[in-house]
């Protein structure tokens, strides 16, 4: 690896760093800044940020960063399956493309997708439970009957299927699935906080002053909501990174040469003997990642509000992986009296 | 005291797990094959999946089977089987004499009767046999006694006798005579098979194995090896794991130069290479994608598809991928024909002569963006790929990588394999990497593959030269010497090698991995397992599996 | 009582039947073609048009699917394509598989969970709690089949503790005594279930661990504290009680994560279950059979979630108030 890459990674490193450590100083001053960064012993959250906040920065400059092209076959003969080097940190696959390069790469597809496919979720999560939760009634009836059926077909049944209507999955398609099929729970978890927060004082203040519908939705019972939301949000990006890499697993995730960590496993799958690090490294790049969105929830849960948030990060969602995917995201307790409050 | 009781309840244990000793003796052994699948169903007119006939090759028997050389013209290189000989009464007639031992498994003798039966089941509409068309130069088969078979041919060809016996599978009329043959493909007995053969059913398990026994009667004599697991695998490198582990004894394919390394690393394997029976290739479209009446816009050019083949490295792929498990061919040809010839002549990798070429022909990138246009169509294409084809994933992404280089921008679909066939048939896309490996002939691997005749059928990407339809027409017919065929072919494969319709990319050789333990191993190049009946597993190198017996199932 | 079970039954048919017709429609309209075969063979069309007209895809759309709910009504799912057998028959060969790995891998999760919550609620705060704190955070975080391939290669491959593949051995197990069965069962179950359990047990544990610590800061765990009780008896005794009735909730929760991941592990694995079965049904564009598993797996979801509900209730007086 020549010497401009290693200057681009120190400058690059530095650069995410002292962004998290100006975050942090702004954000000590505040008092839910101060819960966020000193929540849990010793800080996961901020450990969780930091590791955010460089593996986002290295996607970014993954091109001064990345010292060879991401699908470029150095040497189809006498690079492949080589062990990590000088040359090659993280050696190099069976098409001998250097796994560091093509780690970078693939930083920018599956953060992207982590959290383009969250935003699918939980913008239709939130709408959802927000009329489902406002209106009642018929409403409210036919779209959780429409979410108990999202919930009771185990999710990748779905997306298999849906992968097959496609004879090459476009990756806009992939992560509009992905974000489709992942905000049953959501909207559950934010019908219950609009149901409640509905029959409060000052959203009966709001109506009695006569503001409109739409504006006492969004401006005063979702606020509400936000929390849960928030945290179901940092979840979700490591969820839907989880969800990637394994469709991408079964060949129908990202589709080659675009490099996502998911992917790369995939490819690297054969030669898992003969090169364990073109496997293992997209794998621990994917579980570190994971890692920190749930720390970084954690810590919001705390900062934001413990009682109420507290409800959708464990009660709901106990781990990154099971966010809507493996419990799907229901409450516990449906029908005790607390919740129905 | 407390040592004493744990060595008790570990010894218990030990003697608790260990299967019942019920096999002793020579007429022992199991053979635990590591099957890179799971047949549909076993009634062999119905499936010609490749697992599917490994097992037939057991149960069923053919009046006379391929030889070690694998030669298909004439009939002097085939072995008897049903038949105990044969004749030809004139250039149209053969009579096939039958053993007159030959039983099915539930005691009825086989007869010219069924012989006759299976000709009207194979090429009954009704049953949709993949070997139907295959038939058609067959006129009809009568049963002159019970053990005399006569079959009538339309025309004399080079492959009469072949035709005649290779694609039959001799089936009890009466077990199958009462089944409704529109119902054949579901049908109860392809699950509950009642063979000929060396082996019988025992138990098919779904999703996991089916096992054989030895039939002790057979005529042709007695197996060896007592008993037959198949135990499905269909992921490759899980089938390798099984047979470096220890837990199945036999796979006839290592595919990958790694593999073969795991498995020569591996004290209790021995390696059995042979020759194979497939080639690979990139074929081009050469009508327009989706549109079958217009020649397609880059592929229709027979100098791009010249020069895009120059682009390639085959050479340096074959080391990649395959390594010294394969050859680059001259031509669509495989090993095993006696058609080999070592090395291509032509077309030769040479990217500067592909460069120009490409630019002759107004191919040239104007707008600098790494990729050639004329008339402002890009030169880029899509390689259609089964999703299921480890290697020829790794063909595509190469392929890509060195297109990419001459400024050809490749996109790669990999589709299940229906949306494969569909498209294929339909003739919706550009290129797509073909692999063939069916029966040990060029006539189909040659002739039913790239004339005009088949085109829409296998010829898919509707290759169509008058010139070498006739050659093909010529080998394929009149009652040519094994020489005169061989020179027919060679000269077919000139022409199809200057017109390039597609690249050749590699013709494999196959190692297959067979447990030390097992003696007497011979393999036959074009059905793998169809010698297994004369393997032997010495008494005295038996492990656990070799002692069950075959009735415990 | 009767009347919840009589709605919830009636809701749960409702969704199969959503399942079955959704099913039924997307996987008609993906391309490709069930009975073509794959580009190297010729296609011959008279075989393929005989196998669809006998499969009855010959028919119009609105009439298979009017075939397909008659036949479901009678508890017929049809034939399968790919395996010229009933779908039925082939669920049933592999269902059992998918319930025992998920039963193993649920006993594991739960019972090295529970522990480890239990271990972290004693010690909270200390160093050790943030230990597992943080090694659970990151267990959880793994993807299932990465670990899957770890383990296998680790254990099966170099280590070769354990068999690298399948449910059991089939050229031994028919011939074992009852002993040797279950060892080769066990044998065959440990990888595949270990991934499982494993992801789960890390989850599991937060979430015991935070029901604990709730649990704790509860009233009538402080009055036995001030009865003098110590503090271990008051962790067991009073706390771990009351934690545990959300956690049985989760039970039934888990299904549809254990089918989930068991798709993957199973893949990995070779192990003979659902999850294989339907993603090979998939790929070959095997209608019947798909229809058939994403039936099957809504169903357990379904009776699982059902299953959760009534341990509630019995579990949970108060829930019965609000009937």
């Amino acid at each position: 690896m020549p010497a401009a890459h290693w200057l681009a990674l120190a400058v690059t490193l530095s650069a995410a760093w002292l962004t998290v450590a100006a975050i942090r100083r702004a954000a000590l001053t505040t008092a839910t800044g101060r819960t966020f960064f000193t929540s849990g012993t010793h800080g996961p959250a901020r450990w969780g940020l930091l590791i955010l906040a460089t593996v986002a920065a290295l996607a970014l400059a993954a091109p001064l960063v990345a010292p060879y092209a991401p699908s470029a076959q150095l040497d189809i003969v006498a690079l492949q399956n080589r062990p990590p080097s000088f040359a090659h940190p993280l050696g190099t696959d069976l098409y001998s493309r250097d796994v560091w390069s093509r780690l970078l790469f693939g930083a920018r597809v599956s953060l992207a997708v982590g959290a383009l496919g969250m935003g699918v979720a939980v913008t239709v999560g939130t709408a959802v439970g927000a009329v489902a939760g406002y209106w009642r009634g018929a409403v409210d009836a036919v779209l959780m009957r429409v979410v108990d059926v999202g919930l009771s077909v185990p999710r990748i049944f779905v997306l298999l299927v849906l992968a097959g209507l496609w004879e090459r999955m476009p990756v806009g398609v992939l992560v509009l699935a992905i974000g489709l099929t992942s905000w049953f729970g959501t909207s559950r978890l934010v019908r219950a906080e609009v149901l409640a927060a509905r029959e409060r004082e000052f959203v009966q203040a709001a109506r009695a002053v006569g503001a409109g519908t739409a504006r006492i939705v969004v401006r005063h019972i979702l606020p509400n909501a936000a929390a849960p939301i928030f945290v179901t949000a940092a979840l979700g990006t490591g969820a839907v990174m989880l969800l990637e890499s394994g469709l991408s697993f079964l060949g129908i995730g990202v589709a080659a040469p675009l490099p996502s960590w998911g992917n790369m496993i995939a490819d690297a799958r054969d030669s898992v003997r003969s090169a364990p690090w073109s496997v293992l490294a997209p794998g621990l790049a994917i579980g570190l990642v994971v890692t920190a969105c749930a720390a970084v929830a954690d810590g919001l849960r705390d900062a934001l509000d413990p009682r109420r948030a507290r409800r959708a990060s464990e009660q709901l969602a106990p781990f990154p992986g099971s966010w809507d995917l493996s419990s799907p995201m229901r409450d516990p307790r449906p029908d005790t009296p607390r919740n129905r409050a | 005291m407390r040592k004493t009781a744990s060595f008790a309840v570990t010894l218990a244990l030990a003697v608790a797990c260990r299967p019942t000793d019920a096999c002793r003796g020579d007429a022992c052994g199991t053979l635990v094959v590591a099957a890179l699948g799971e047949p549909a169903t076993l009634l062999p007119p119905v499936t010609d999946q490749q697992l599917a006939r490994d097992v037939h090759d057991q149960l069923f028997l053919k009046l006379a089977d391929v030889g070690m050389s694998a030669n298909t013209v004439g009939d002097a290189d085939f072995e008897p089987q049903l038949a105990q000989r044969w004749e030809w009464e004139d250039s149209l007639t053969l009579v096939f004499h039958l053993h007159a031992d030959a039983r099915w498994q539930d005691g009825r003798p086989v007869t010219a009767g069924d012989v006759a039966f299976t000709f009207t089941a194979y090429t009954d509409s009704q049953v949709a046999s993949p070997a139907r068309p295959a038939l058609a130069r067959i006129a009809g088969v009568t049963a002159r006694d019970s053990l005399t078979a006569e079959f009538r041919f339309s025309q004399t060809f080079p492959e009469m006798f072949y035709t005649a016996v290779h694609h039959l599978r001799i089936l009890p009329e009466h077990l199958l005579r009462d089944v409704p043959r529109g119902q054949w493909s579901t049908a109860e007995f392809g699950r509950a098979p009642v063979g000929n053969g060396p082996y019988r059913l025992v138990s098919w398990t779904p999703g996991v194995a089916l096992t054989l026994a030895a039939d002790t009667g057979f005529f042709l004599g007695r197996p060896h090896i007592a008993r037959l697991v198949w135990r499905f695998q269909p992921d490759l490198a899980a089938a390798v794991n099984l047979v470096v582990a220890g837990e199945a004894d036999a796979i006839e394919i290592l595919v990958t130069p790694d593999n073969v390394q795991r498995a020569r690393e591996t004290p209790h394997l021995t390696l059995y290479p042979y020759p194979g029976l497939a080639y690979g290739y990139l074929g081009f479209n050469l009508r327009a994608n989706g549109d079958p009446s217009r020649p397609h816009p880059l592929f229709g050019d027979r100098e791009v598809r010249r020069a895009l083949t120059m682009a390639v490295d085959r050479e340096r792929m074959r080391a990649s991928t395959l390594g010294d498990l394969a050859k680059v061919p001259p031509g669509p040809i495989v090993t095993l024909w006696p058609l080999w010839e070592p090395r291509p002549r032509e077309l030769l990798h040479d990217t500067a002569a592909a460069a120009r070429l490409l630019a002759e022909r107004g191919w040239v990138d104007r707008d600098g963006d790494g990729v050639r246009e004329k008339a402002g169509v890009p030169l880029a294409f899509g390689i259609m790929l089964p999703s299921t084809s480890g290697l020829r994933r790794q063909f595509a992404r190469l392929l890509q990588e060195q297109l990419a280089a001459v400024g050809a921008k490749v996109a790669i679909d990999e589709v299940d394999g229906p949306v494969q066939g569909e498209r294929a048939g339909a003739g919706r896309f550009d290129a797509y990497l073909g692999g063939w490996n069916v029966d040990p002939t060029p006539s189909t691997g040659i002739g039913g593959t790239w004339t005009s005749a088949a085109a829409g059928l296998a010829n898919h990407v509707r290759y169509a030269n008058p010139a070498f339809d006739d050659l093909v027409a010529r080998a394929t017919s009149g009652a040519g010497s094994p020489d005169s065929v061989r020179a027919l072919w060679r000269h077919a494969l000139e022409v199809f090698n200057d017109d390039a319709p597609a690249i050749v990319l590699f013709a494999m050789d196959n190692v297959a991995a067979v447990h030390a333990r097992v003696a007497d191993v011979r393999i036959r190049p074009d059905s793998h397992w169809a010698l297994v009946r004369t393997w032997r597993i010495p008494a005295d190198r038996m492990i656990e599996r070799d002692r069950v017996a075959p009735a415990a199932n | 009582m009767a009347a919840w079970l009589a709605r919830r039954l009636l809701a749960a048919l409702a969704i199969l039947w959503t399942v079955a017709t959704l099913t039924f429609v997307a996987i008609q309209a993906a391309p490709g073609d069930p009975f073509l075969p794959t580009a190297e063979r010729p296609a011959d069309p008279a075989v393929v048009a005989t196998l669809r007209r006998q499969f009855g895809l010959d028919r119009p759309l609105p009439e298979q699917y009017a075939r397909y709910l008659g036949a479901l009504a009678t508890g017929d799912l049809g034939m399968s394509f790919s395996q010229r057998r009933p779908v039925a028959t082939a669920i049933a060969a592999a269902l059992p598989h998918t319930l025992l790995l998920a039963a193993a891998a649920l006993l594991l999760d739960y019972v090295i969970g529970i522990a480890i919550g239990l271990i972290q609620a004693a010690t909270a705060g200390r160093r050790l709690d943030d230990a597992l704190t943080v090694t659970t955070l990151m267990v959880a975080s793994l993807p299932a089949f990465w670990v899957a391939l770890v383990l296998l290669l680790v254990f099966g491959e170099w280590l070769r503790w354990l068999p690298v593949a399948g449910a059991y051995d089939p050229a031994l197990y028919d011939a074992l005594p009852l002993a040797g069965r279950i060892a080769d069962r066990l044998r065959h179950l440990a990888l595949p279930a270990a991934t499982l359990g494993l992801l789960g047990a890390a989850a599991t544990a937060r979430y015991q661990r935070a029901a604990l610590l709730e649990a704790l800061g509860q009233e009538y765990v402080r009055t036995a504290r001030a009865k003098g009780l110590d503090e271990r008896r008051v962790l067991l005794r009073h706390a771990w009680r009351n934690a545990l009735v959300p956690i049985t909730a989760l039970v039934g929760l888990a299904l549809p994560f254990l089918l989930t991941g068991a798709v993957l592990v199973e893949t990995v694995f070779a192990w003979p279950g659902m999850g294989r079965l339907a993603a090979d049904a998939i790929t070959l564009r095997d209608y019947p059979l798909v229809t058939g598993t994403a039936l099957t797996a809504s169903a357990v979801v379904v009776l699982g979630s059902l299953v959760a509900d009534l341990l509630l209730r019995a579990a949970d007086p108060r829930v019965r108030v609000h009937d």
